[in-house]
């Protein structure tokens, strides 16, 4: 990762890196994609737009089959070869850190010609310490990176990725009309991407979502959502995450629901909403939304 | 019953946001200090004391004639010991502090940690600090909120007069961007910048893990007695936990990856004991560069 980059990344928050891979790997990917197109889910209408204008189109499309790395082979191999993708790991030793590691994912993004877009989330403020972005005495940190692979062509301006550069560095919260796109005052681009390029992106700082898709061929993207050493955000982790899996048996038996509720192993999500404590004037500690999700 | 205790007030939050640490006086009674010391004495036999030099690492300054004495595990032990160090773990005076310090859905990281010693039991050199930036116990304060990744509890159970030595910190240390001078990690030449908290049986201390803090030798008559719980923001990993491997992650067909791919897969954490695959690249090939054990 240059200096040119590493500018661009520190003051975008994104960065395209162009023809990393080859027409015969591009077509290897597109092979395997193929093979799961059964596992492609139509979404609810409207879930991605959320009634927006600008966002509006046919339902989104989801792969919600087998993990890929865990197809059947051959078409597992080209999802594991990009896992630890070489121009992969130069950028993330310097963007997460060393240690980087695979938080969840990869995500197969589909969308047919039509398909709606994806409100914009993610931001500088309020400060989400998983996925936060810092800079110090030369150095890049960001908690949360997802690089997507690109295995079809997403002109500028015709859909696909959208963000607001800068927006990591903010401490201001997105305005509305930025977050439903039909108000974003020039702050939201859709760069241009092709087949073959991977995006990193700081996913949970940046403000990023997705532009209608325009254009009269499928979008096919796969996201691997990586993040630093210590940082957890889901996937694996909302599963062993519960107090009895995450620790053993004699130390968390026989726990109040208050103190299973500091026993949970790493994870972000749910967020703000999940249950946390609380403490009344007299000193009586309640757990509070106890149902919510975790 | 003293019911500010149970809240943490703006002066709080500007001592702990300055400094890096707080003390709350007097959180616990002292039937409540007798029954923890009495559940530690029914166990101490448990105990392990370390070697004189693991933790002073040389320092002239905090050598000692034994090391630490340290105990763990207090949460699972048969339910009348481990009842008073349940009752620390969510206490209205930590629960408070730590939503507004950490943030709602703080979490046990590690421990509790019985550290003791007694007279002539060493000190451990100073460590943490702002500069290099330490992601797993970041400290960040942004539109009046604290949000500290790492941040560990300590409760004295044992008085901490002045000159006793324990505990030690750098006050604002959190917070540089500046190596620390190796002068104030062996307190060979510590400016006058490291500070010993005077702390009661009872009194419970804060403090940011990014802070640059260790321990001075113990030279009270009495044993030295604190019990530190190591809480983390919800999102944030220090110990790896029982599911660390990518086996144990994903399942038996993270085998057939090669070393580069399973890299990736391990859990978070940075107390992996050297377990974790570390990845280099130049852009045509990527490898592991370290030697797991």
């Amino acid at each position: 990762m240059d200096a040119k980059e590493r500018y661009y990344w520190d003051l975008t928050g994104h960065l395209v890196v162009r023809n990393v891979l080859s027409q015969d790997e591009i077509d290897e990917v597109t092979h395997a994609l193929d093979s799961v197109s059964q596992g492609i889910r139509e979404g609810r209408p409207g879930r991605g737009s959320q009634g927006s204008d600008a966002l509006d189109g046919a339902p989104a499309r989801w792969y919600s089959g087998e993990n890929l790395l865990n197809l059947p082979h051959p078409h597992c191999e080209p999802f594991r070869k990009l896992l630890a993708h070489p121009q992969v790991v130069s950028r993330l030793n310097v963007m997460c850190g060393s240690g980087f590691r695979l938080d969840h994912g990869p995500q197969y993004n589909n969308a047919l010609p039509g398909a709606e877009g994806l409100t914009l989330h993610g931001q500088g403020e309020p400060h989400g310490e998983w996925v936060a972005y810092h800079h110090q005495n030369g150095k890049p940190y960001c908690g949360g990176v997802t690089v997507t692979w690109n295995f079809t062509d997403c002109p500028e301006g015709q859909g696909g990725f959208a963000a607001v550069p800068g927006s990591h560095k903010s401490k201001f919260r997105m305005p509305r009309g930025v977050r439903m796109c039909d108000d974003d005052m020039g702050a939201v681009v859709n760069p241009d991407i092709r087949a073959g390029d991977a995006l990193f992106f700081m996913d949970g700082a940046q403000t990023h979502g997705s532009f209608p898709w325009r254009n009269s061929w499928e979008r096919k993207s796969v996201l691997y959502k990586y993040a630093s050493r210590t940082s957890c955000r889901t996937g694996v982790a909302s599963q062993i995450s519960a107090p009895e899996v995450y620790w053993d048996a004699a130390t968390v038996a026989d726990m109040t629901d208050e103190e299973r509720a500091v026993m949970y192993g790493p994870c972000s999500s749910p967020r703000s909403d999940g249950p946390y404590l609380t403490v009344a004037e007299d000193g009586v500690v309640t757990l509070k939304n106890p149902e919510a999700g975790r | 019953m003293n019911t500010e205790r149970h809240q943490v007030s703006d002066k709080e939050m500007y001592v702990f946001d300055t400094r890096g640490y707080l003390v709350v006086r007097g959180a616990l009674s002292l039937t409540e200090v007798d029954e923890a010391n009495a559940a530690l004495n029914a166990k101490m036999d448990q105990a392990v004391t370390l070697d004189a030099g693991s933790l002073s690492g040389g320092a002239e300054k905090l050598g000692g004639v034994t090391g630490r004495t340290q105990l763990s595990r207090m949460l699972g032990w048969e339910p009348k010991y481990r009842a008073p160090f349940r009752r620390l773990l969510v206490h209205p005076v930590v629960v408070s502090r730590l939503n507004a310090f950490t943030g709602r859905g703080f979490r046990l990281d590690h421990g509790p940690l019985l550290i003791s010693g007694r007279k002539g039991a060493e000190g451990h050199r100073l460590h943490g600090a702002g500069e290099p930036f330490s992601q797993s116990v970041w400290y960040h304060q942004q539109n009046g909120r604290i949000f500290c990744r790492g941040i560990t509890v300590a409760w004295q159970l044992a008085d901490c007069g002045p000159g006793d030595g324990g505990f030690v910190i750098v006050p604002g240390s959190h917070k540089t961007r500046e190596p620390t001078p190796d002068g104030v990690r062996t307190l060979d030449d510590d400016m006058g910048l490291v500070e010993q908290p005077v702390m009661a049986a009872g009194d419970v201390l804060f403090f940011a893990e990014t802070a640059t803090h260790g321990t001075l030798p113990w030279t009270a008559d009495h044993e030295r007695r604190s019990v530190l719980y190591k809480y983390a923001a919800r999102g944030a990993a220090r110990a790896v936990g029982k599911h660390f491997t990518p086996e144990e992650r994903f399942g038996a067909w993270t085998n057939e990856l090669t070393a580069e791919q399973q890299a990736v897969l391990y859990g978070p954490g940075v107390h992996h004991g050297g377990r974790l695959p570390l990845l280099e690249s130049d852009g045509e090939t990527a490898w592991v560069s370290n030697q797991p054990k």
